[in-house]
């Protein structure tokens, strides 16, 4: 053996030593604890997202995964998960949009830059359906249906784990930018309620929730935990004056005024060596918001019914649940299997009122039913697992059976009447008409294996496969590689390489929402708007049955423990997708000057005066870091300090555009990257984030005070990319136990009430400085300044 | 010269098991294991040893040698055993059971029963189903729930600083 070979087996040999010496050490220093101290150590959060052989350490997993607990929520003062979550996780995207018709009542997030519809939702390790909503205005998340996080009560949630890698050769479609695993109480908690109350700065938003949470234990250790939830936000208005209306403030800007009944249920019941487990969700929301004003003398209003003009409110009701109930349990060879069913359901229904129809002149009713959008989806389940000595050999199956409905309004909702040739429908938000009214299934049939093979005890081999054949594209196989080097007992190699895909939603092929005008009176009726990609014009005019996205994934870490009060990681990560399914731009003769005249006639013969459809447009890479240090340290005095320091950053750019049609003769850029979409899909996110989160915690109190970045964005007007610069915020809360059972906690987000910048100068009518709409609905943190609370909580 | 590199690398990758240096809920387990017993008397037993057997697989790795290695209970040094089945179980005085199948664990608790052993696990249900002491991790604490009608039954006596911080069943589920 060399020299340098000698030494290094040397270093090797005395640090693995060290280090278990180390490891020795610790234990028995806790040896020498009080019984009552150790109960009070905290250990490291365990993960069971991206492992089917249950959970492990969220550290020494082989893909990144930030583990969130009930209390850091709480500490958040958010009385809605997405909010709390986009607090806690760099990365996680949730901007406030306004004046987006249906986005306004169920927004969008997002992970590291991507799309709401590439981040796979799980409650305990089952898929949680999507909204029905598809997110079809200017929105972060345009084009897409996504999770409808405020669903889920967030006193019912025992911690969020957060997978940072992409695993849909492990879950199927969608687990492209990760996953997000909400793991409701389970068993051993105590009962809770709460009340919370909380306004912003300027007096507006007046939040009040109150919550509860009862566990009844049952033989066996198990359980029936019940989680009630009622919420009550009221609307933000960050409206500037309208100089065209006197100055006075008459749309509204903010978040809609939104009611939320809640309930959750968890369950489980052991039966000798199964257990039946029972999870559940459910809500009722109502919400109201604005669209844009319509002026007295505005062409869209009657002066008889609106002397002074009117806005529309676009005020859903919607309605999402979902169950899974299943048995799980151990063979006596020591094999775990798990069979289940889920069923989710989503309906989102469009009521406008407010509003008037102004093709039906005075005969107009004022309130509306636009009709609904509805998805349901049923997945069959079935996995098992045994471990052979160290190492782990899964399986399963699984069928998925979704179906997409939309459901039309009532007639004076989305007719075009004889008083008035171009404002048809319930202004605000016309009704879904009969031709747009759909009902589309599919179904999908999933194999997967997976091998965890521990080559030693320190190097870890994770190999996944999964086939699945869905009834509407075909069939995706995807794979999956993933190594854990641990090179001392303080230092950990990660990385991993994997293939995911993402199904086209049904929202996206079969999504159809069009309007109608005349040129004059009596002239044929104009049709414009969305088609499904299988509509006669679609299809005339190019349109194809979607393709899956397709990606790839790489990422590369470390995590660096040099005891167990402190832990560094950080790991890149590259995502690259291709076929990546937007909205065409709108296909008119005067809207895209080289359209064909083969195109033109398809519009012209079908009375269209323009149409947009679903397709696979772009190829894009993403490109990132994410860092994270963990500190806690027990003190002298018997209190507690946690300090949690996270950055994260993702650049996502267009690599690739696919071939437009042939048909409409126009190229694809020109079809859909106009600067609006471009700088969407590049720039409207913000490049980074840093989170700094600190918690002090002595008997009788916590300190929590949270620092946040949120880096730079972009947004585009009248074709121009304007940049808004990253801005600090700062949150904070005192809780006090009053007695063992009560607590009374003070907080504020937001505390120093920073904005985001405004717009500058801009020949818009309604955005930009001095105007109606001075924010842009990209901003990360929203735009309504600090937010005040105060929560009282017993235990019980 | 290659051949060396890859015999250094391998032995890199190979190298001899140990406890995780992250892994706290196993630390705090072998931990709890030995103090536990301290607060529990048995019978009068002609052992000079204190033993404790592991029954099933060892999530421990080493960590239980490296930590009982210099220790004494009741002034006894300690004996580790390590055992895959029932019949391999020996005369013990504490038996931490990480069998996966509730009837395999019933005998074991049985087996217990009838020789005055200290049985531990982290099953869900031990306690009610005879087991003496179970250790839970809820949101990343530990939480210990002790069958003492089943610690008299065995013929044990645990001490009341043991009991104080222990859920407790007192009824009589043995």
């Amino acid at each position: 053996m060399k020299p340098l070979q000698g030494t290094l087996l040397a270093f090797a040999v005395a640090g693995h030593a060290a280090a278990a010496d180390k490891a020795v050490q610790e234990t028995n220093d806790y040896y020498q604890r009080p019984l009552e101290q150790l109960l009070r150590v905290e250990t490291q959060a365990k993960a069971a997202v991206g492992s089917r052989g249950g959970a492990r350490d969220a550290l020494d997993a082989e893909v990144p995964i930030d583990i969130i607990t009930a209390a850091q929520l709480q500490s958040t003062g958010q009385t809605e998960l997405l909010r709390a979550l986009a607090v806690l996780v760099p990365g996680f995207n949730a901007p406030r949009p306004s004046i987006t018709d249906g986005t306004d009542h169920a927004p969008p997030f997002t992970l590291r830059g991507l799309s709401p519809d590439q981040v796979l939702v799980l409650v305990n390790g089952k898929r949680l359906h999507q909204s029905s909503l598809l997110h079809n205005n200017g929105t972060v998340g345009r084009g897409s249906s996504g999770v409808d996080l405020n669903t889920i009560p967030l006193r019912a949630i025992e911690r969020v784990e957060v997978l940072r890698d992409g695993a849909a050769a492990q879950y199927g479609s969608d687990a492209i930018a990760g996953i997000i695993n909400i793991i409701l109480k389970g068993y051993g908690q105590n009962s809770q309620a709460t009340v919370t109350y909380g306004r912003t700065g300027e007096g507006d938003g007046i939040t009040r929730q109150a919550t509860l949470f009862h566990s009844l234990p049952l033989a066996g250790d198990g359980f029936v935990n019940l989680s009630a939830e009622w919420r009550d936000r009221g609307a933000t208005n960050r409206a500037g004056p309208d100089a065209a209306d006197g100055g006075r403030i008459n749309t509204h800007f903010g978040d809609a005024d939104t009611q939320d009944g809640l309930f959750a249920v968890n369950a489980e019941l052991p039966r000798g060596d199964a257990t039946l487990y029972l999870h559940g969700l459910y809500d009722q929301r109502r919400s109201s918001a604005g669209a844009f004003y319509r002026s007295a003398g505005d062409a869209r209003n009657i002066a008889a019914i609106y002397p002074d003009g009117f806005l529309p409110r676009i005020e859903p009701k919607i309605l999402d649940f979902s169950a899974t109930a299943g048995v799980r349990g151990v063979l006596d060879d020591g094999a775990r299997w798990d069979l289940s069913y889920t069923h989710g359901h989503n309906d989102y229904h469009f009521y406008v009122n407010n509003s008037l129809n102004t093709s039906l002149g005075l005969a107009t009713p004022t309130s509306f039913d636009s009709g609904a959008t509805r998805y349901t989806q049923q997945i069959l389940n079935a996995d098992v697992s045994k471990k052979i000595g160290p190492h782990t050999v899964a399986g399963g199956y699984e069928f998925r059976q979704e179906r997409y409905r939309i459901v039309k309004g009532d007639p004076a909702s989305y007719m075009l009447g004889a008083a008035d040739n171009s404002a048809y429908g319930a202004q605000g938000f016309p009704g879904f008409s009969p031709d747009n009214a759909v009902s589309a299934g599919r179904q999908a049939h999933s194999l997967y294996g997976d091998l965890k093979y521990a080559v030693s005890d320190r190097l870890m081999l994770d190999a996944a496969a999964r086939g699945e054949h869905y009834s509407d594209f075909g069939s995706a196989l995807n794979g999956k590689l993933a190594l854990r080097y641990r090179a001392t007992d303080d230092l950990l190699f990660r990385s991993s390489v994997s293939t995911g895909f993402r199904a086209p939603s049904l929202s996206q092929s079969h999504f159809s929402y069009t309007g109608t005008y005349r040129n004059s009176n009596d002239a044929a009726a104009q049709f414009w708007g969305n088609f499904a990609v299988d509509h006669p014009v679609a299809r005339a005019l190019g349109a194809t049955d979607l393709k899956p996205e397709k990606s790839r994934h790489f990422t590369l870490g470390m995590v660096f423990q040099p005891s167990s009060q402190l832990t560094a990681s950080a790991d890149v990560f590259i995502t690259e997708i291709r076929d990546r399914i937007l909205p065409t731009g709108y296909i008119s003769a005067y809207s895209l000057s080289s359209l064909s005249p083969q195109a033109a006639a398809v519009l012209a013969q079908n009375n269209i005066d323009g149409a947009v459809y679903f397709t696979n447009a772009i190829a894009t890479r993403t490109r990132g870091l994410d860092l994270r240090l963990d500190y806690c340290q027990e003190l002298d005095n018997g209190a507690r300090l946690k300090l949690v320091g996270a950055y994260q950053r993702s650049r996502t750019r267009i690599t690739d555009v696919n071939q437009a049609p042939d048909v409409l003769g126009v190229n694809m850029t020109d079809l859909i990257l106009d600067p609006f979409t471009r700088v969407l899909i590049e720039g409207s996110q913000p490049a980074d984030a840093i989170k700094l989160w600190s918690k002090y915690s002595q008997d009788i109190y916590d300190v929590v005070l949270n620092l946040n970045r949120f880096g730079k964005f972009y947004s585009v007007s009248a074709y121009d990319r304007v940049s808004f610069a990253a801005k600090w915020t700062v949150d904070g809360e005192i809780s006090v136990r009053l007695k063992k059972d009560l607590t009374l906690a003070l907080g504020g987000v937001n505390l120093l009430d920073v904005k985001p910048d405004k717009w500058g100068r801009t020949d818009d009518s309604l955005v930009g400085t001095g105007k109606v709409i001075q924010y842009s609905q990209y901003a990360p943190f929203g735009y309504n300044g600090a937010y005040y609370y105060v929560r009282v909580g017993v235990d019980f | 010269m290659r051949i060396g590199w890859w015999g250094l690398g391998l032995l890199l990758c190979l190298q001899f098991p140990s406890a995780q240096a992250g892994d706290e809920e196993r630390k705090l387990e072998a931990v709890f294991i030995g103090r536990f017993a301290s607060y529990i008397e048995w019978p009068a037993k002609p052992r000079d040893r204190f033993v404790i057997t592991l029954l099933d697989d060892n999530p421990f790795g080493s960590l239980l040698d490296d930590l009982y290695r210099d220790k004494r209970i009741h002034n006894k040094p300690i004996e580790l055993r390590y055992a895959t089945r029932l019949d391999q179980v020996g005369e013990t005085d504490a038996l931490f059971i990480t069998l996966s199948s509730s009837a395999a664990r019933a005998a074991a608790i049985d087996h217990a029963q009838r020789n005055g052993i200290l049985t531990i696990s982290e099953a869900k249900g031990f306690a009610e189903s005879g087991g003496i002491i179970q250790l839970d991790f809820v949101e990343q604490k530990a939480r210990i729930k002790i069958n003492h009608a089943a610690a008299l039954k065995s013929g044990l006596r645990i001490g009341a600083p043991l009991l104080s911080i222990a859920s407790v069943l007192r009824g009589d589920k043995l």
